[in-house]
């Protein structure tokens, strides 16, 4: 069978799709407020015209292509293309500061690849017993699973104190979360009657004001990007940083597992990945100052999700996220039920769209490679012209999510809020992190709850979940330690200074 | 604080069936806002002394930030009275200028590029609505 998929998709035809899903995947990832849901969602009408197989391969070009294309401008502007293009920002963009934006997409592209290499192995090697896995997460799990994401707020803080001011970002993200609709009793909270609201605070909205439009006004008082003018000539092609393979092998293994839980994104992936990076870092200062190992495990945990999220999809036709969700609907239009009659009866076509991940993988892997030095130009642009059409595709992206105006003046008010939120110390990596996990938390925390009949014991009395309480304390505790640790050993260093 | 005791207080407005459910979460993040708030007040305080009072220097060059600021406020409010290209036809410019730009024909050629791309990808290739003009 596997043989007939590899004719399959030899076909001149299919490579095409491939090619094009792929490089159109970049550019929509690259380009914020367009997100790879919204283009496999597109092109479902496209591929009734299609074969089924080009109809898919397609589809998964645009899948794997977006989700590599969102950390370019996430490097380069500090503007995510896409949610799960977040963490890459907090360390690429550093980067490009100091002139290595080219590094920064290098490491980004290679990590991309080998993520989504992993996980498309993993698809294709073990997917059923996976997917038996995931059906055995339930809410508790869900909830300690946001915990567990939480958790990287405490390894955000430099010491005791900025501890406390991260800990408040992240409960303002998880109180912004709240607002919206309730998930137990659909009762409208916090609205204010205002329907732009009733889905809760739009989340692209709000990231690119937090990320995008707070960077542009402040790089106001800049001539360009870059600092320093004179390391203009160091973007050129540099070696890859050593010792970055066990944080992209971390990423990849947890971007696959997020991928298959069911509902848990790649965004998710992404953040956790990037935390579990910096725990094992032994080079923990320069996270948040531009240090690749950041943006290779975040790469690879998005990049591994794809794989990841196609395992539900395809065996149990429970999609793992947004853009699986949206695969599956081109699925079902071309007839194809997920299940056991995938693998055998349509086997064919399956395998080979499987295999067609591994080329799309390597379509985006040259196209970065070569177009890695021409890109990090873009961070020369003279701000007199950047700054104004970056705030154009912001606020194009902020009203393109549900054409709203109410949109844009959310991101507005995001970008201001987070350049005085920079400015006094406030951390707005667990702002996010805390905006992007509220949802899960609150629905996995009332859902366990209605589920325990009001018993707290139901978050500790199943396997998995003292799994999941064993890996917040190995991620919590360490970093809480040595943020108390730093700040008494400054406290003391103080008080020996003569006055 | 008072952010978390009025988020306390809302949780009495929340119907009964979920009172200990996602009312009680809502709680924790009120209690546990409190709790962390009332820590910083009291950090605060400690290192008042030692700390000489700065003040919060939002940018350096607050004629070309604030000016942002408020031309992208005017461009959202003209975006739908005009529509898409219009209010960006004139805040693009506009901005540039105020951001530093000087050569006309780098800002025209800039603008125009721009937009088509817009034209071309958005509107025509993904067909992603714009916001369209309500006036004329």
């Amino acid at each position: 069978m596997i043989v007939e998929s590899l004719t399959a998709l030899t076909n001149p035809y299919s490579l095409l799709a491939v090619f094009i899903g792929t490089v159109s995947g970049v550019l929509v990832g690259g380009m914020p407020g367009l997100t790879a849901t919204m283009a496999v969602a597109l092109l479902i009408p496209v591929t009734f015209a299609l074969e089924p197989l080009t109809g898919l391969l397609l589809m998964g070009g645009v899948y794997c292509g977006a989700m590599y294309g969102g950390s370019i401008p996430a490097i380069l502007l500090r503007t995510p293309g896409t949610p799960a293009a977040v963490a890459t920002a907090m360390e690429g963009y550093p980067m490009t500061q100091k002139g290595k934006g080219g590094l920064a997409l290098k490491v980004s592209v290679i990590s991309s690849f080998v993520g989504g290499t992993f996980s498309a192995f993993v698809l294709l090697l073990v997917a059923p017993i996976l997917a038996k896995f995931a059906l055995s997460f339930g809410p508790p799990e869900y909830f300690l699973l946001a915990l567990v994401g939480l958790a990287g707020i405490v390894s955000m803080a430099d010491d005791e104190s900025s501890l406390v001011k991260a800990l408040i970002s992240g409960l303002i993200g998880l109180i912004l979360a709240v607002v919206g609709t309730d998930p137990m009793s659909g009762m409208l909270r916090y609205t204010m009657n205002n329907p732009d609201l009733f889905d809760g605070i739009a989340f692209m909205p709000a990231l690119i004001g937090l990320f995008s439009i707070s960077q542009m006004l402040e790089l106001t008082g800049s001539g360009s990007i870059v600092a320093d003018t004179s390391v203009i000539t160091k973007i050129k092609r540099e070696p890859m940083p050593k010792g970055l393979g066990k944080y992209i092998g971390t990423g990849s293994l947890v971007g696959t597992i997020v991928g298959i839980l069911p509902g848990e994104g790649a965004t998710i992936a992404a953040f956790l990945s990037y935390n579990v990076a910096r725990q094992r870092s032994d080079k923990k200062e320069l996270f948040g100052k531009g240090n690749p190992e950041g943006i290779a495990a975040a790469e690879a945990g998005n990049n591994g999700c794809v794989g990841g999220s196609l395992i539900p999809t395809l065996t149990l036709g429970i999609p793992g996220n947004s853009v699986a969700a949206a695969l599956l609907g081109g699925l079902l239009v071309h007839g194809l039920i997920p299940g056991p009659e995938l693998f055998t009866k349509y086997g064919v076509m399956t395998y080979a769209f499987i295999l067609s991940l591994f080329l799309a993988n390597v379509v985006f892997l040259i196209m970065g490679l070569l177009m890695a030095p021409h890109f990090a130009r873009i961070s020369l642009t003279p701000t007199g012209l950047l700054i104004p059409v970056v705030c154009l595709f912001s606020v194009l992206g902020s009203y393109a999510m549900n054409n709203s105006i109410f949109d844009i003046y959310v991101a507005l008010g995001c970008g201001i809020v987070a350049v005085v939120l920079h400015k006094t110390g406030f951390s707005l990596g667990a702002l996010i992190l805390g905006l992007i996990l509220g949802p899960i938390a609150e629905s996995g925390f009332a859902q366990a709850l209605i589920m325990g009949h009001g018993d707290y014991r139901i978050f500790f009395n199943r396997p998995q979940a003292m799994v999941l309480w064993v890996l917040i304390i190995l991620l919590l505790v360490p970093p809480a330690y040595q943020a108390v640790k730093r700040h008494r050993e400054k406290k003391e260093a103080d008080t020996l200074q003569p006055v | 604080m008072l952010l978390a005791m009025l988020l306390y207080r809302s949780t009495a407005a929340y119907p009964e069936a979920v009172q200990g459910s996602t009312a009680m979460y809502v709680r924790f993040l009120a209690v546990s806002l409190g709790i962390l708030c009332a820590v910083e007040v009291g950090m605060w305080l400690k290192s008042r002394e030692q700390e000489i009072s700065e003040k919060l220097n939002i940018t350096a060059a607050p004629i070309r930030f604030w000016g942002l600021l408020a031309e992208l406020v005017a461009y959202t409010l003209l975006l739908e009275p005009l529509g898409f290209y219009l209010a960006s036809l004139i805040f693009l410019p506009v901005a540039m200028v105020t951001q530093g730009a000087k050569k006309p024909l780098t800002i025209g050629t800039t603008t125009a590029g721009v937009l088509l791309f817009v034209f071309l990808v958005f509107e025509k290739l993904l067909a992603v609505p714009l916001p369209e003009r309500l006036w004329f």
